[in-house]
């Protein structure tokens, strides 16, 4: 494979996308279908609810944590193997789970095993996307990831079909061959060498730098407080509908509408990501903070039609500012190192994640309402989005290039060879 | 218009009304309530009777009938444990309440006593008294006003049903499984269960071993466990609520799949994994060959260039070397 200079921006990207398509369809649509299970389970254990719901939880909590792991394999031995090998543990997961006799089965080999399969799959797909696109950076990481919400539409009834087939060990055994799609999603990620690369080094030396960009800790610190308002509203949304007297069923549907406007938002905000000049970061503050505002009118809105305009809304600005949330990466780290950042990013990010559903509640309790969680996660928010302010070249008007910022590699940048015809594959 | 010193149909032996007040068993108010306005002339109820079931609970039902009503009026009513009943029907009519004909009847037998008829204004009242002890007095319950047509109203006794709709319950082979019946809000005096082949119920877990164990946490649930499903115990079970009055039935399907069935279906999407995996990696081999073919292909060109080059050189040989031997010189 010849070295690049720059990301090919099409030809073999689109089936890159065509591969994060399908695992985050995979991943995260298999996660949030998984409630279908969760009566299965607390019937066939006899265990009460909250022990079964750990099952998610700590799956959910070994693929955020993980990912600094699946990136630093990444770096050093390209996406493919990584996602293939991930992709092998997440259905060896399922498996295992299929012939579950205990709760504490049921946490290793989901919660453990497959959770690591995950964390092996989907940053590495991410980074490895950003590799092969910078002008369509942004569309490329919006289409990819309207594959989560396309696929929790498909995946809740099939999961109760394959239930009422073949009762919940069939159906386990028929979700690990269905998660065995990873590794051919994993063979799709052909290695890319890029100019940086040679430059950069390995993993180790890769995330002590990052360690110490400055411009790098501020975005993770703006990711984290975005967040820990992001989840809210998809968690205690039916919640708070049903403080105000709403039927279940319509409440429900309610959150389907969000989940509709959801993908719409991905990819029109990728669009306009690649279309707008400047730097990436802008958009992002943009949504995040149109975002933080719908939180914070939540409480304030009583009549059903300004509760669905709201909803719809949030939907499609939340679903906005996750593709230039990874789109920000590369222009802030460069290529180069974007499986580490990554990596770290989405690690940290997730503290954010896990602590800010458990606090709304807790502020629900202490209230009687959602008022105040609801108020407090559009603060996250639009904290988060202050953060993003100090990002270099904020104001700038030209789109920066997609090399570093760090003086250091630019000074390495100048003494790299000319590209070199025929140099081999990775 | 004032009330009848006759009445209509056959009279038991009558008794003072100061002994029945003293005997008559504690009113329950019921659901629909209301006893009717005017006092009975009499009352006549066995005395015997009274006395040895005054200890059960008083069950009383109303029905009400007008000339016009086109369909007769049915009341379902669901009995738990033996009882007292009490069964009015009023009748409205415009017409003469004398030639209106009163009948009681169970199912299609004739009832004979037990009851009295009352009038106040254009009202006709008509109340049965018994006691429900056994499952053969369970039934329906009809009284019958007769005029130009005949109106009905029935009363439907039944014991709690067992409702729930279930799905069959899907079970793998050395599996073990729970098959539950439960009882809203009833109390059933035992629980027994069955499976049939076909029409005949064949009682299961009676000797209670390895295979089969029956418990339930709360009298009104039962269970069943089965251990070592094997395919034979695939088929219908019924768990059957016995009741003082009668029994209610419940049917679960059990189906036990062996594991072949969603291995079948694992093995097949696996091959259909590994079979993209090696087009996806033969293809991509296939398009860097053709790559390097291509480049091969260049390189080929430009090497026959420099040979032809050269060839060209070989034969002005003589004279470039002459010149290089001159330059060189």
């Amino acid at each position: 494979m010849a070295l690049r200079a720059e990301p090919p921006d099409g030809g073999w990207g689109w089936m890159v996308v065509l591969s994060a398509f399908f695992q985050s369809a995979l991943v995260f649509g298999v996660l949030r279908s998984f409630g279908v299970f969760f009566v299965e389970f607390v019937a066939a254990f006899e265990e009460p609810a909250a022990r079964v719901s750990w099952i998610a939880s700590i799956g959910i909590a070994v693929q955020q944590f993980g990912s600094p792991v699946g990136s630093a394999l990444s770096t050093e031995f390209g996406p493919r193997p990584v996602v293939m090998a991930g992709g092998i543990l997440a259905a060896l997961g399922m498996l295992l789970a299929a012939f579950a006799t205990s709760l504490t089965h049921l946490y290793l080999s989901i919660g453990l095993l497959s959770g690591s399969g995950w964390a092996l799959t989907f940053t590495p797909t991410l980074a490895c996307l950003s590799r092969y696109f910078s002008r369509r950076r942004s569309l490329a990481t919006g289409l990819a990831l309207t594959g989560v919400g396309l696929s929790s539409f498909a995946f809740a009834p099939l999961f109760q079909w394959l239930l009422s087939q073949y009762a919940w060990r069939g159906a386990l055994l028929l979700v690990s061959a269905l998660s065995l799609h990873l590794v051919a999603c994993g063979a799709l990620l052909r290695p890319l060498s890029l100019a940086e690369d040679p430059v950069v080094g390995g993993p180790g030396a890769q995330l002590a730098n990052l360690l110490h960009h400055g411009p790098f800790l501020r975005y993770t610190v703006a990711l984290t407080l975005i967040n820990t308002g992001y989840f809210i509203p998809y968690v205690h949304l039916v919640a708070h509908l049903r403080d105000l007297d709403w039927d279940p069923l319509p409440a429900a549907f309610l959150l389907s509408v969000a989940a509709i406007s959801d993908p719409v938002g991905r990819v029109a905000s990728g669009w306009l990501g690649d279309a707008v000049p400047g730097p990436v970061a802008r958009l992002l503050m943009l949504w995040t903070t149109l975002t933080g505002v719908i939180l914070a009118l939540y409480p304030g809105a009583q009549a059903p039609t300004a509760l669905v305009a709201l909803t719809v809304a949030y939907g499609f600005t939340s679903g906005a500012l996750t593709p230039v949330a990874f789109s920000v990466l590369p222009e802030l780290v460069g290529t180069g190192k974007i499986y580490c950042g990554l990596g770290l990013v989405q690690m940290v990010e997730s503290i954010g994640g896990l602590l800010g559903a458990p606090l709304s509640g807790y502020l629900r309790d202490v209230t009687g309402t959602y008022t105040a969680s609801f108020v407090v996660a559009g603060a996250f928010l639009l904290a988060g989005s202050g953060v993003l302010i100090t990002l270099p070249h904020f104001f700038c008007l030209s789109a920066p290039t997609s090399k570093p910022q760090d003086p250091v590699t630019e000074a390495l940048d100048t003494k790299v060879p000319l590209p070199r015809e025929g140099l081999g594959e990775d | 218009m004032p009330s009848l010193p006759s009445l209509r149909g056959p009279r038991a032996p009558p008794l003072p009304l100061l002994l029945l007040c003293l005997l008559a068993p504690v009113r329950r108010s019921s659901e629909d309530g209301r006893t009717p306005a005017a006092s009975f002339t009499s009352l006549p109820v066995r005395e015997e009777m009274m006395a040895k079931y005054s200890n059960l609970s008083l069950e009383s039902h109303n029905i009400s009938l007008t000339e016009h009503s086109n369909m007769p009026v049915e009341k379902n009513i669901t009995l738990e444990r033996p009882s007292n009943i009490e069964l009015t029907c009023q009748f409205m009519t415009s017409g003469d309440l004398n030639s209106v004909n009163v009948t009681w009847k169970k199912g299609d037998e004739l009832l004979e006593n037990n009851y009295v008829i009352n009038a106040t204004g254009s009202i006709l009242y008509t109340q049965y008294m018994f006691t429900i002890v056994n499952s053969e007095q369970m039934g329906s319950y009809s009284c019958f006003f007769e005029e130009k047509k005949e109106q009905r109203g029935t009363f439907n006794f039944k014991v709690p049903e067992l409702h729930e709709k279930k799905k069959p319950l899907i079970t793998y082979v050395g599996d073990s499984v729970v098959l539950m019946c439960k009882c809203q809000d009833c109390f059933p005096l035992n629980w027994t269960w069955y499976r049939s082949n076909g029409s005949v119920q064949v009682p299961v877990g009676v000797p209670m071993n390895n295979k089969y164990v029956i418990n339930g946490k709360n009298a009104n649930e039962t269970r069943l466990k089965i251990m070592q499903l094997s395919e034979e115990d695939q088929g219908s079970y019924w768990c059957h609520a016995i009741f003082q009055l009668g029994e209610s039935e419940e049917h679960i399907e059990l189906v036990v799949l062996s594991y072949w069935v969603p291995l079948k279906a694992f093995l097949g999407i696996a091959v259909e994994v590994v079979l993209l995996v090696a087009i996806i990696l033969l293809f991509e081999m296939y398009t860097q060959k053709k790559k390097k073919h291509s480049d091969d292909g260049k390189e080929f060109e430009q090497i026959e260039q420099l040979k032809s080059d050269d060839s060209n050189g070989i034969e002005n040989n003589a004279p470039r070397h002459r010149k290089n031997e001159s330059v060189g010189q």
